[in-house]
């Protein structure tokens, strides 16, 4: 890839392009140029960011769309009350719903799924969140969100799609972007699985987004449905920016699995469940205990959190059985980790003390969002568990898997620490 | 048949000290008077109290164990004035505990008895034993928590201590046999570690025993007895033990 970039620009305007935005990536890249791999990373995040560009571009020397939204809407964050909403289209019509549908991109590399993001034109329009019927623009913006199918959209704006990309540690990346002017669309259905909840205008968001859950419709579909302000009683709707929305429903349908969680039968033995997955290493454990869980995140230099340290940077939340009050330390991600482990108990009809423990290497290069968190874990999850008669053997496997040693995961986990050391009255011999 | 007539204070710390561990427990409404047992969902700590007969101001029972939703029997007390006397009974028919302040009544539905399970009590000797004000460890209690979620307490034939660390910050207490601020009984030195939320709650909850009775070992269960309801109620609690890590 590195050679079809330089072997189509001059290296002047690949300068001129990192030169011209605020970012992490230093004078190292004025020399490195993305030849030289100066700053540690497998292949340069700036580069990956003009292929795409350069690619979508050439279907966007126009500022008129003819494509089909996956479906897809981006709702922003800046200036709350007052965003930016609008549909994603992108240039190309037909099967487009893998554009927006992180659940499929399992297999896919860093480069696929920015691929996919950067082809999705932002259509912006700004307004109140609680403006949820001001015009044609809002209400499509809404409905085509909910629509069971991809649909063609004429999209109108003002000017030239372009300007800043999206990366973020909680939403997937976002393309480019322009200000609306008109939008129609061909002829679209919604999902009949989120229709009756779209039209009760008495049910709770809450039973919205447990009742489309429960009815079978994938998580991504559900926060995009949320952000569009599609759930909750009449008076109470709005638009949600993207970012809120993902973390809303994952914390949702996390805490509502628990309560289940929490009344089932213990697992009888320790398991391991791994996964890999761009360059990040996933270690699941389980535990015989009550519900208790923690998500370890362990960034090597020059990974996206970590770009200019030289040592590894491990950060943590965890919950014990009465759960926690405060926003988790590390993010949206520890919510939507929660969520696939409560999926996997449920499945197993089984309650468990859980520590995942992700190691990201230096070929992460970019953040892609919180669905790759969620995704990971349910794969894992899905692979055959290696089994332990005790937590020190089942440590000792894990800890062979990862790069960090286990001393030190240990030092940073509440959860570990507490399985490890806090006794249980049980092991008292009872009174007689 | 339940007939029980007791002080509002007296039913609230039951309820306050049980609540602190458990959300739904079972209570043995015997014919000499109520005992319950229950224990955390991590079997760390549990809770045993007996009200005596003496302790109500009227007390009837054929014995029966119901199964309770504490916040429900909470959210009546609160209804109480200081003084004001509750009284409970038993309506077989509804399954219900019947709650009456006044003229107001709460019709309780009770829960599945055999949902609750039976909390295993340990069969525990301690080779140490420290009688304190209940201020002096809640003081020592609170001071801890603001540096650590563990708390380590160390009895010595002649010293009480209490001890918090984090990485940087440390705190302690001590209480002297010597100067009358601890009586001690301790066949040898004895140091334990125990988690502070529980343990923390639970001496929140006390609310009219003056001293408490703590009993540890090495590296061994804690066994915390006080007496409450003028002396007619006894409470113990237990809490495992956190042991040192060498990490």
């Amino acid at each position: 890839m590195d050679n079809y970039i330089r072997s189509v620009v001059p290296a002047d305007s690949l300068f001129e392009l990192s030169a011209s935005k605020p970012t992490n990536y230093n004078m190292r890249c004025v020399i490195c140029k993305g030849s030289r791999m100066l700053c540690g990373k497998a292949s340069c995040p700036i580069l990956v960011r003009f292929y795409v560009k350069s690619k979508t571009f050439k279907l966007l020397d126009s500022n008129q769309i003819h494509g089909s939204t996956p479906p897809g809407a981006f709702i922003g964050r800046m200036g709350y009350p007052y965003v930016y909403v609008g549909p994603l289209v992108p240039p190309i019509t037909g099967d487009t719903a893998i554009l927006d549908t992180p659940e499929m991109w399992g297999n896919r590399t860093m480069e696929d799924i920015v691929d996919f993001r950067f082809k999705l034109v932002r259509g912006k329009h700004y307004v109140k969140v609680t403006d949820i019927e001001k015009n044609k623009i809002v209400s499509l913006t809404r409905e085509l969100a909910l629509a069971d199918a991809p649909t063609g959209i004429e999209a109108k704006f003002t000017k030239k799609p372009g300007g800043d990309i999206v990366l973020d540690d909680d939403v997937q990346p976002f393309g480019p972007s322009a200000p609306l002017e008109k939008i129609d669309a061909e002829n679209y259905k919604i999902d009949r699985r989120i229709e009756k909840a779209y039209y009760d205008t008495d049910m709770k968001a809450k039973d919205a987004v447990l009742e489309t859950y429960r009815s079978g419709v994938l998580v991504s579909k559900i926060q995009r449905a949320f952000s569009v302000g599609a759930f909750g009683q009449a008076k109470l709707r709005k638009f949600v920016p993207t970012r809120w929305s993902i973390t809303a429903v994952d914390s949702i349908l996390g805490l509502e699995l628990l309560k289940k969680t929490k009344t089932l039968p213990q697992i009888g033995e320790y398991l391991v469940f791994e996964h890999k997955q761009l360059d990040n290493i996933w270690e699941i454990l389980m535990v015989p205990s009550e519900w208790c869980y923690e998500l370890i995140e362990a960034w090597y230099p020059r990974t996206v959190w970590n770009p200019t340290g030289n040592t590894i940077a491990i950060f943590s939340s965890a919950e014990f059985f009465e759960g926690r009050k405060e926003y988790a330390e590390i993010g949206g991600c520890y919510y939507a980790a929660r969520l696939a482990v409560n999926e996997k108990l449920h499945e197993m009809q089984r309650q468990a003390g859980v520590v995942i423990m992700r190691e990201a290497h230096p070929g992460y290069i970019m953040p892609v969002g919180v669905w790759n968190v969620r995704e990971a874990v349910r794969a894992a999850l899905r692979n055959t568990p290696v089994r332990f008669n005790t937590l020190g053997e089942a440590l000792n496997y894990a800890g062979s898997k990862l790069a960090i040693p286990m001393s030190r995961w240990i030092k940073e986990s509440a959860v570990l620490k507490y399985l490890m050391f806090q006794k249980r009255l049980d092991e008292y011999a009872e009174k007689t | 048949m339940l007939n029980a007539k007791v002080k509002a204070e007296t039913l609230k710390e039951v309820v306050e000290l049980l609540h602190t561990l458990v959300d739904e427990v079972k209570m043995n409404f015997g014919k000499e008077g109520l005992g319950v047992k229950a224990v955390d969902p991590s079997h760390v700590a549990m809770i045993e109290l007996s009200l005596t007969k003496s302790s109500f101001e009227e007390y009837k029972s054929s014995g029966m164990e119901l199964a309770i939703e504490l916040e429900k029997l909470k959210e009546v007390l609160k209804l109480a004035r200081p003084g004001e006397i509750v009284k409970l009974s038993f309506d077989e028919d509804k399954n219900k505990l019947i709650v009456e302040i006044a003229s107001f009544r709460r019709f309780i539905p009770l829960l599945d008895i055999g949902s609750i399970s039976d909390a295993k009590v340990p069969s525990l000797t301690h080779s140490a034993k420290a009688v304190i004000d209940l201020e002096a460890l809640r003081q020592g209690i609170r001071g801890t928590e603001s540096v650590s979620s563990h708390l380590t307490i160390e009895i010595k034939p002649d010293v009480f201590k209490l001890e918090g660390e984090s990485e940087q910050d440390k705190v302690e207490m001590m209480l002297y046999k010597e100067k009358g601020e601890v009586e001690i009984e301790a066949k040898e030195p004895a140091k334990s570690m125990y988690a502070l939320d529980y343990f923390s709650n639970v001496v929140k909850a006390i609310s009219s025993a003056q001293k408490v009775t703590l009993n540890i070992g090495k590296d061994y269960p804690l066994k915390m007895e006080f007496a409450f309801a003028g002396g007619n109620g006894t409470a113990k609690f237990l809490l495992a033990p956190r042991m040192p890590d060498s990490i």
